[in-house]
């Protein structure tokens, strides 16, 4: 599975794009995350790897703003467990467990669009990596209107 | 109650340690002892507490011999994994610096680096060159080596270890890295580096037993002290340690190299220093707490020798997560690792206790009165404070009309547009003015600029001029902390006074 960001403007929040292309494409789409009102809004949602491309496809044909996030790797053989990253985090994802090991929560971790932390550490064992190989988020990003 | 219940020797621990009967405790360990038992029974009890520390030792490198090549080389210039390491003394001997960094990968693997991959056992390229003598005639060298090739690896640290070391963060508006690592804006987050409690120095704070001697657990393996590290203040405890051990017997898990982006490379090191207990104040003083050490909180966005502070924390409050700064709580986080100091601090003690480990009485102990000075400087540097002047304002309500009569008797290029309290609102230049007589504008807001750049009285000029090149600006208001103007800085005046 991928996660994708779609972002909808207020002109688009009326419509139902997200359900057109649910049907459409045949979509077994989870959404973990919605925050939507009458001026715009957000989709955190899961895809399978096999449509990925074409769902994004799909909603940016529609103009909707849809980004994939990356990931964030951490190489637990690489981290000392200094900590560096854990202020960092606007996500509280990176914590102090009781014997004083790093731990890296990837529920709470929003993906490589933050990044924040990758930079930060000094065992370079934090990695923003892309998912499936594939790099939406640089390339025709949708203006918002 | 007898004398003899008042001391102990280190001979003594060491006998204890070969019958396998000393009792040694983490530092850790001791503090709750201490806090359960009290100090009598402590110093009854305890003959050793072991401390320890690991964090990002810049100070640190190893000296290694190469061995001779055929024909032989008096090397001049040397690289290590394309690492120049420096080359102070006679034909094959070289030093590698943690912080020097990689040529082909600047920033990201350097010294530290070259030195943990050895200690793991890995192979190094080495590349040399020299001018040739009739002596030493080969004039280049080029091959691999591993730990076991050279004669001699040491680990030789000039300043390491630290007693504490400030909570850094960051007052200003831009993103800062620097070796107390990243610094998000605005204070939206503070570092600091230091095992607190933990600490070897901390725990023997006039140092008592330790100095040139001192058998230590130096990177993994059996190291020494070898006298008081450079920078050495004890009087402010900020007491440092100079230590060398034999690297070929460390472990890559304990010296591990490091970069800080935007700083450099550096190399983590684990240190601990086993306390004899050898008499109650010991006991005592080695039950500190991390509620007892206190720091400074420090600006680093002031590029200064001596930056701004903003009180002191504990390293209990460090430890926390959360510090109070100005009245607002930011979250904090380590650059040096608590479990890895931890680590170290349990090492030791299982070799004491496996009685392959025995303390040393120091041979002289380090200093407890040196002083660190500042560097002597001949020439001194003008900062932003000694040109700016006195800045021509307007307040956001003005007519452009008004505005540019100002800007013509008082003859000036800038005006800065305060609130009533004097705080930065925004720039308007005369540029502005001429554009808003061409586009007909009549209204400030539709010509001032609101995302200004600014300097700090405190700042070097040529930091301030070097932003002004940057941005294209010829003028930046000074301001202070709350975005008051204290006046204004113009290109013309630092040409003035650099020439330039």
């Amino acid at each position: 599975m991928a996660r994708i960001l779609i972002r909808f403007s207020e002109e688009q929040v009326s419509e139902p794009i997200a359900s057109q292309i649910i049907i459409e494409y045949k979509v077994p789409m989870a959404i973990l995350s919605a925050h939507i009102n009458s001026k715009g809004g957000e989709i955190l949602a899961e895809v399978p790897d096999a449509i990925l491309e074409k769902v994004v496809n799909a909603f940016r044909q529609r103009g909707v703003s849809v980004s994939v996030p990356k990931l964030i790797e951490v190489d637990s053989d690489k981290c000392f467990s200094c900590g560096s990253c854990i202020a960092l985090c606007p996500v509280e994802a990176i914590s102090l467990a009781k014997d004083s090991t790093v731990e890296f929560d990837k529920e709470k971790c929003v993906g490589s669009t933050c990044s924040v932390c990758v930079d930060a550490c000094p065992a370079r064992a934090i990695k923003s990596i892309k998912q499936n190989g594939a790099d939406y988020s640089a390339k025709d990003k949708v203006k918002k209107s | 109650m007898s004398n003899q219940a008042k001391t102990r020797t280190v001979e003594e621990i060491n006998q204890k340690i070969r019958k396998g009967d000393a009792q040694v405790l983490t530092a850790e360990e001791m503090k709750k002892l201490v806090e359960s038992s009290g100090v009598e029974v402590a110093f009854k009890e305890v003959d050793v507490v072991t401390t320890g520390t690991f964090g990002a030792m810049c100070s640190s490198g190893a000296v290694v011999n190469l061995g001779h090549s055929d024909p032989p080389i008096k090397i001049e210039k040397a690289w290590m994994n394309d690492v120049e390491v420096c080359h102070p003394g006679a034909a094959v001997d070289l030093f590698i610096g943690a912080t020097n960094m990689s040529e082909k990968l600047p920033f990201e693997y350097g010294g530290g680096h070259v030195i943990q991959d050895l200690v793991a056992g890995n192979e190094v390229e080495l590349r040399a060159t020299a001018y040739g003598t009739d002596c030493y005639p080969r004039t280049s060298v080029k091959t691999t080596l591993t730990k076991d090739d050279l004669n001699q690896f040491y680990l030789l640290n000039f300043r390491n270890c630290y007693q504490r070391y400030n909570c850094a963060v960051n007052s200003s508006d831009e993103i800062i890295y620097t070796y107390m690592s990243k610094l998000l804006p605005r204070f939206r987050n503070a570092t600091f580096s230091g095992a607190g409690e933990l600490n070897p120095l901390m725990n023997d704070p006039d140092y008592e037993t330790m100095g040139m001697g001192t058998r230590i657990f130096l990177g993994g393996a059996q190291g020494y002290i070898i006298g008081e590290g450079t920078q050495h203040s004890p009087k402010n405890l900020n007491g440092t340690l100079m230590v060398k051990g034999d690297a070929k017997k460390m472990s890559p898990e304990f010296l591990q190299g490091a970069a800080f982006t935007g700083y450099g490379t550096s190399l983590y090191v684990g240190l601990g220093v086993p306390i004899p207990i050898l008499n109650e104040g010991l006991a005592k003083k080695t039950a500190i707490q991390d509620s007892e050490i206190l720091t400074d909180i420090v600006d680093y966005s002031v590029p200064r020798r001596d930056r701004p502070k903003f009180g002191q924390v504990s390293y209990k409050e460090l430890k926390s997560g959360s510090i109070t700064v100005n009245g607002k709580k930011i979250r904090v986080s380590s650059l040096s690792s608590l479990k890895m100091a931890k680590k170290v601090s349990q090492t030791l003690k299982s070799w004491i206790d496996e009685g392959t480990f025995f303390l040393t009485s120091p041979v002289e102990r380090l200093p407890t009165k040196t002083i660190f000075k500042p560097m002597r400087q001949t020439e001194e540097i003008p900062f932003v404070v000694s040109v700016m002047h006195p800045a021509v304002t307007c307040t956001e309500d003005e007519e452009i009309q008004a505005i540019a009569k100002r800007i013509v008797t008082k003859s000036v290029n800038h005006i800065v547009v305060v609130d009533e309290a004097g705080k930065l609102l925004g720039i308007v230049t005369s540029w502005d003015i001429t554009r808003a007589m061409a586009e007909g504008k009549k209204a400030l807001a539709d010509i001032e600029t609101h995302n200004v750049f600014t300097a700090k009285p405190d700042e070097p000029l040529e930091i301030a001029s070097k932003r002004m090149a940057q941005h294209n600006i010829s003028a930046l208001p000074v301001i202070d902390i709350e975005k008051k103007v204290l006046g204004i800085v113009t290109s013309e005046d630092v040409s003035k006074l650099l020439g330039r």
